[in-house]
């Protein structure tokens, strides 16, 4: 089911249930190609399983979607092959270097070993870690473990990037320089798919969604959001109507 | 299946098992172990029981049956006591196995054509051992009457007669009897068992409690592929201390194969997979590495030994033990063994065998890649 319109995912009434629980609950939207799109929830609010559904890793209950242009049902493996994800764990082998960190992505993503030489160069110069591609990883800052894993998942140059919570755990300057990164990759076209918790972040998206107990109950530009959620209120930010939403 | 993956994979668990070099320690550690403490430790064979004497009788003839006793490679007198009070405190102290006690006036009830009765006391605390001590007195004393009887038939004037049954008996397979013969493979078993399946049964748990089962859901790699990636390092990791065992149950042991090295590789390889499928089923369904840790001994290690046919036979066992001993991977690979090790067969004579051990590996497989599938892969 390749589409063919401008959209690089697409999910109507998508709906997770495990057993009588509701985890999401028939959401609608879409994201458009090249764009930093943010999805934004507390905790438990359906944010994770949503995101896992869209990366291939769980079968939704009903709906409908495509990401990449593959059906969410029907195609998970060409789904996980064109798309890049990035947990908020950093999930990479720690007792691993970076170098063989990447070696790892590389095979996995059964990028062509002619082309292996070059990418590894552009990942460790990207993520500046050239220097210390053969250290361990764990015994790396953390902010350097953040690029690392970013890097991994660009490795086979995906049409979208999945980061789920990228940026938690991490100083502020780190922050910027990370999103200065995400507004670059933007740039070249890859799709940006980001949950977060800081609101100030959510702040570079151009357009977000915001689900609580399984629902959307905002969409929009940031600005739009903010003046739907919170009409009355002087000088609002997203933070405020961040709080308005979720308190239903 | 994509060949770039599984390298992937098996790569990265080889740097891991580089990298925490305790379980490399284990791997080869484990075999040594094992082989030097039950080639020489565990001897079922019986030879030299400890026998001590109270002989009442103190004649020329009761010093002769005392001699021929000490004689023999089955017995081995170790103390002569004045009365069986002695005897008795002896083999409470477990100073002794056996107790040969001659009564008073046994000569003279034996040159009267009387019964001459001997008390034998034994330990039996190993019934194992005792029943075999039982048989070896017995057999010596059977040996002892009928040269009485032949000397009883040549003083009443008969002409020397030969019993008309005789027993030739040949042993095959095993002619010395030597119980190390088959411990050695047994513990090939044994060995298989605990490094293939308590290596693997940590590796998935692992990347569970990592966090890095995330990554490797997300990633485009069947469940498969994931299984046989990581299962590549630890076959050859166990197959490198097939290869020990062998080596040392040959220069140690001087026990050689008598069948053809590659059956044994190949029978090997088979019992690893099942061995391998399993530690990596129980990674898979436990999710935590203490739980693997406790759970895997269970059921790798113990049935190896106690339903496999290797130290207890399974004839013995009870029906509904007995029923359960066909699923236990070991009693297969035992089998094989002993065909290649002491009997010379070949493969067909063996196929049924390495039937089922591919069977169950199969069967493993899939289960894995069931479970795995479940959780999201």
């Amino acid at each position: 089911m390749q589409s063919t319109n401008n959209d690089a995912i697409q999910v109507q009434d998508l709906e997770k249930r495990f057993g009588k629980f509701v985890a999401v609950n028939k959401v609608t939207f879409s994201v458009r190609k090249g764009e930093i799109f943010g999805f934004l929830g507390s905790n438990g609010s359906g944010k994770s399983t949503t995101i896992r559904m869209l990366c291939g890793i769980l079968t939704p209950t009903s709906g409908q979607g495509t990401v990449a242009g593959y059906d969410i049902f029907r195609q998970p493996e060409e789904i996980k092959q064109s798309i890049g994800y990035m947990s908020q764990k950093f999930s990479l082998y720690e007792d691993l270097s970076p170098f063989e960190n990447i070696r790892f992505y590389l095979g996995i993503y059964n990028v062509s070993p002619t082309l292996w030489a070059e990418r590894i160069s552009w990942v460790l110069d990207m993520t500046q870690l050239g220097d210390v591609r053969d250290r361990l990883t764990r015994e790396l800052p953390q902010g350097w473990r953040q690029r690392l894993a970013l890097g991994c998942a660009l490795l086979h140059k995906p049409d979208i990037l999945f980061l789920d919570e990228p940026t938690s755990g991490v100083d502020p300057l780190t922050r910027q320089h990370f999103w200065d990164f995400i507004r670059q990759l933007a740039s070249q076209g890859i799709t940006i798919f980001v949950t977060t918790h800081y609101m100030d972040e959510a702040r570079h998206c151009e357009r977000i969604v915001m689900i609580n107990q399984g629902s959307i109950v905002a969409a929009g530009s940031p600005d739009e959001i903010i003046s739907q959620a919170c009409p009355d209120t002087q000088n609002a930010d997203l933070n405020d109507a961040f709080i308005t939403l979720m308190k239903n | 299946m994509n060949l770039r993956k599984i390298g992937a994979i098996t790569r990265k668990e080889f740097y891991h098992l580089i990298r925490d070099y305790r379980s490399l320690y284990l791997a080869f550690a484990i075999p040594l172990i094992l082989i030097l403490l039950f080639g020489y430790a565990l001897s079922l064979d019986v030879e030299n029981v400890q026998t001590v004497i109270v002989d009442y009788d103190g004649t020329r003839q009761s010093r002769d049956l005392v001699r021929r006793l000490d004689a023999s490679p089955y017995f081995q007198v170790v103390a002569y006591l004045k009365n069986s009070g002695e005897a008795a405190d002896w083999l409470d102290h477990g100073w002794t196995t056996l107790a040969l006690v001659i009564p008073p006036d046994w000569t003279r009830n034996i040159q009267a054509d009387r019964e001459a009765p001997l008390q034998v006391l034994i330990d039996g605390s190993d019934p194992n051992f005792a029943n075999i001590s039982a048989g070896y007195i017995t057999a010596f004393l059977e040996r002892e009457n009928t040269r009485y009887l032949h000397n009883f038939l040549n003083r009443q004037g008969m002409e020397q007669m030969k019993p008309p049954l005789e027993g030739r008996i040949r042993i095959w397979f095993n002619e010395d009897l030597e119980s190390r013969n088959f411990i050695v493979p047994g513990i090939i078993a044994v060995i298989i068992m605990i490094v293939g399946a308590m290596l693997t049964s940590l590796v998935i748990a692992r990347e569970y409690e990592n966090g890095t089962m995330e990554t490797i859901r997300s990633l485009p790699i069947s469940a498969g592929e994931f299984i046989i990636g990581k299962a590549i390092p630890y076959f050859f990791i166990t197959l490198a201390d097939v290869l020990i065992a062998v080596l040392m149950g040959q220069v140690l042991f001087g026990i050689v194969m008598k069948a053809n090295f590659w059956l044994m590789i190949t029978a090997s390889s088979l019992y690893l997979a099942v061995a391998i499928t399993l530690g990596l089923l129980i990674s898979s369904a436990t999710k935590s590495q203490l739980v693997a840790n406790q759970i895997s001994p269970l059921v790798t290690f113990l049935p190896s030994m106690l339903l496999s046919d290797f130290v207890f036979p399974v004839l013995n066992m009870p029906p509904v033990i007995q029923t359960i001993t066909y699923i236990v991977p070991a009693k297969y690979f035992i089998d094989i063994l002993k065909g290649i090790y002491m009997k010379n067969l070949d493969i067909t004579y063996l196929w049924p065998n390495f039937a089922v051990l591919f069977v169950m590996a199969a069967i493993l497989a899939v289960l894995n890649v069931i479970v795995l599938k479940r959780e999201g892969m």
